[in-house]
């Protein structure tokens, strides 16, 4: 079953720590996110496989967009 | 109440590889600014002359002096840096720091007698001031080596007279006597005027068999005719008489021990001094830690060097603080106070070697969603909001009242700002943290991890708690100043800016004392100037965080001025409910 993994808030994707295939733990830093003059790293909220990333460093996004997808 | 301490929540967990390979650049960062930090370090140890060259004169340097003096292990130096008037020749050529004395701790001062004899030289007064304040706070005794060659004379007019002069330590001697604080002196060289007050205001003196303490020096005695100008005949007078001095200078150990007795010991070695001192240790107050220890001695269940990971040098990057904390306290145990309620504070209980202290600490990043509960923006780590700080308050107060004292790590940007938060009364509620901090008799210790910024550097344990602060340690991260330099330069030219264009001017020239200004903050901001200006009493390694935790753990338990029975401490009651 595919969990999303959404932005907490809105911002600005600084750089993505993780690739498709990749393996996670649960509170793995997998995304940098510039908001609010800060980098703040977003975590993984269960172990898993990374299915698909939905996004690219440079981006903005909104709160709750899809950021990825885990397995 | 072992129970409470014994069986508590663990903080952190241990680093994976791949965390260690992506921070592998921010680790380095900080390790090379450690590098210069202490290679600044050890040049304020060179000043002067060589150790060979004093050593040649029969005597020891105040370095070597220092390591006879103190337990292997035990020196954690202090104000390696401090150099407020900016000398260029040396800093403000005394040495000092905590160290543990024959098991007992003790805050310890010597003159560089490297540099002109142990001159007290611009800036000095206020070094000694601050040691003496710890020597209070942390109600220690001060222990001084005392090799004063009195003012260097060529710039009296800095230090000599004046409310926080170089006099002044005589008068805060005086007054750590009269809270019972005692003052040893171990007396070496030739110390007139200024110097033979600094060897005669302690409280017991142990001295060297060739020092002298005198109301003048030989300097003074010989050259007291003064006819309004200097010429041939009186510079020949001048030298007969000091040479004549110069062989006999006053206030030897003949007279200071065999008539005045002001000397209580005297000894014929400059190590033997230093060794009775050591054993005059054992006869001052102090508790035995057992007494009020809550569990045993242990370090920290997670390596130190993991720090260098966790704590990104990058000070818009956020991590987690409980990971901090984890490589820094007893077992990486902690009680947490609160943990639903303001979360952009740490509030806890946490051990150094078996002794119970208040910990307090900024997290970092995003905050859960709806807080802060009266805004309608996010909250983000590093502010503080209204929850956070009544916490704050709280947790204070409490601390008071268990007698547990307060170490604060700091990383904060400031209070939040705006209508919203003026309705959310934080400015009052700032205040009043200062006036809960004000309102305690604990010692407190900060450490200012990365930002000190804004009201709330002031309001987390800052050095503006003079009662309370008794120092603050920086890292090779840490930034101190009233807002970013970016930030200061918008408040600063922005109007300009819209006059200039307004009238048909270039903005250029605005833009770049917006630059300039930017620098200037980054510059004025840093760790050596931190250090340098005392806005730091010292800047460590990471690694050497946790070795200044014991120092001061154990001092602040080592002769309490108030305590609470174990069995009567509330704030552990209240976490657990």
């Amino acid at each position: 079953m595919a969990a999303q993994i959404k932005a907490p808030l809105a911002g600005k994707v600084i750089s993505v720590l993780v690739s498709p295939g990749e393996t996670v733990e649960e509170d793995d830093e997998i995304l940098i996110l510039e908001a609010m003059k800060m980098e703040t790293s977003v975590y993984a909220l269960a172990g898993g496989t990374i299915a698909e990333i939905k996004i690219q460093p440079g981006d903005n996004v909104g709160e709750d967009d899809v950021l990825m997808t885990l397995e | 109440m072992h129970k409470y301490f014994k069986n508590m929540d663990v903080l952190g967990k241990p680093l994976r590889d791949k965390v260690r390979d992506r921070n592998r650049d921010s680790a380095e960062a900080l390790q090379k600014q450690e590098a210069e930090i202490r290679q600044a370090k050890d040049q304020t140890r060179q000043f002067g002359l060589s150790a060979e060259k004093i050593n040649s004169r029969g005597q020891l340097t105040i370095w070597q002096r220092l390591e006879i003096l103190v337990d292997e292990g035990t020196w954690r130096p202090l104000h390696t840096l401090y150099n407020p008037a900016d000398n260029s020749d040396c800093t403000t050529n005394v040495v000092d720091g905590l160290a543990k004395i024959n098991g007992r701790w003790a805050v310890v001062i010597g003159f560089d007698n490297k540099y002109l004899a142990g001159a007290w030289v611009p800036g000095q007064p206020e070094n000694i001031l601050r040691v003496t304040d710890l020597a209070k706070r942390l109600n220690l005794p001060l222990i001084w080596v005392v090799n004063c060659s009195g003012v260097k004379l060529p710039e009296q007019e800095k230090f000599y007279a004046g409310r926080r002069c170089s006099g002044t330590t005589f008068y805060r001697h005086a007054e750590l006597e009269q809270m019972g604080i005692p003052i040893l002196a171990g007396i070496y060289g030739t110390n007139p005027a200024g110097g033979g007050y600094q060897a005669a205001s302690p409280t017991i003196l142990f001295a060297h068999q060739n020092c002298n303490i005198a109301v003048g020096g030989a300097g003074i005695v010989s050259g007291m005719s003064p006819r309004g100008y200097f010429d041939t005949e009186s510079a020949q007078e001048l030298i007969d008489a000091a040479q004549k001095h110069q062989a006999s200078p006053p206030g030897t150990v003949d007279i200071h021990c065999d008539e005045t007795g002001f000397f209580r010991f005297v000894f014929d070695k400059e190590e033997e001094v230093l060794a009775a001192m050591r054993e005059y240790m054992k006869k001052l107050p102090a508790y035995d830690l057992d007494f009020f220890r809550v569990d045993d001695p242990q370090k920290p269940a997670l390596p130190a060097d993991d720090l260098y990971t966790l704590l990104p040098a990058n000070p818009r990057r956020t991590y987690v603080f409980e990971e901090i904390l984890g490589r820094l306290v007893d077992a990486s145990h902690h009680m947490e106070f609160r943990p639903d309620y303001g979360p952009e504070v740490y509030t806890g209980i946490v051990k150094i070697n078996g002794l119970a202290f208040g910990c307090i600490g900024n997290r970092q990043g995003l905050l859960p969603k709806g807080y802060p509960e009266y805004a309608d923006y996010p909250g983000i780590g590093g502010k503080l909001y209204r929850q956070g700080l009544i916490k704050m308050n709280e947790f204070v107060t409490l601390c008071a009242r268990d007698r547990l004292p307060v170490i604060w790590f700091q990383d904060t940007s400031g209070v939040d700002v705006g209508n919203q938060a003026e309705k959310a009364e934080l400015l009052g509620l700032g205040q009043s943290l200062i006036y809960s901090i004000q309102q305690t008799d604990l010692p407190m210790m900060l450490v200012t991890l990365r930002k000190g910024s804004a009201a709330a550097h002031y309001l987390l344990g800052g050095p503006t708690a003079n009662r309370q602060n008794a120092f603050t340690l920086g890292t090779a991260a840490t930034e101190i100043y009233v807002m970013h330099g970016e930030t200061a330069a918008v408040a600063a030219y922005t109007r300009r800016l819209i006059k200039d264009q307004q009238a048909g001017k270039p903005l250029d020239p605005t833009i770049e004392k917006m630059n300039q200004l930017v620098e200037k903050y980054h510059e004025t901001s840093r760790p050596l100037f931190c250090a340098k200006t005392g806005l730091l009493d010292e800047v460590a390694d990471l690694n050497e965080i946790r070795g200044y935790l014991e120092a001061f753990a154990e001092s602040a338990y080592q002769n309490p001025r108030s305590i609470c029975p174990q069995h009567n401490m509330i704030l552990p009651r209240i976490i657990r409910g």
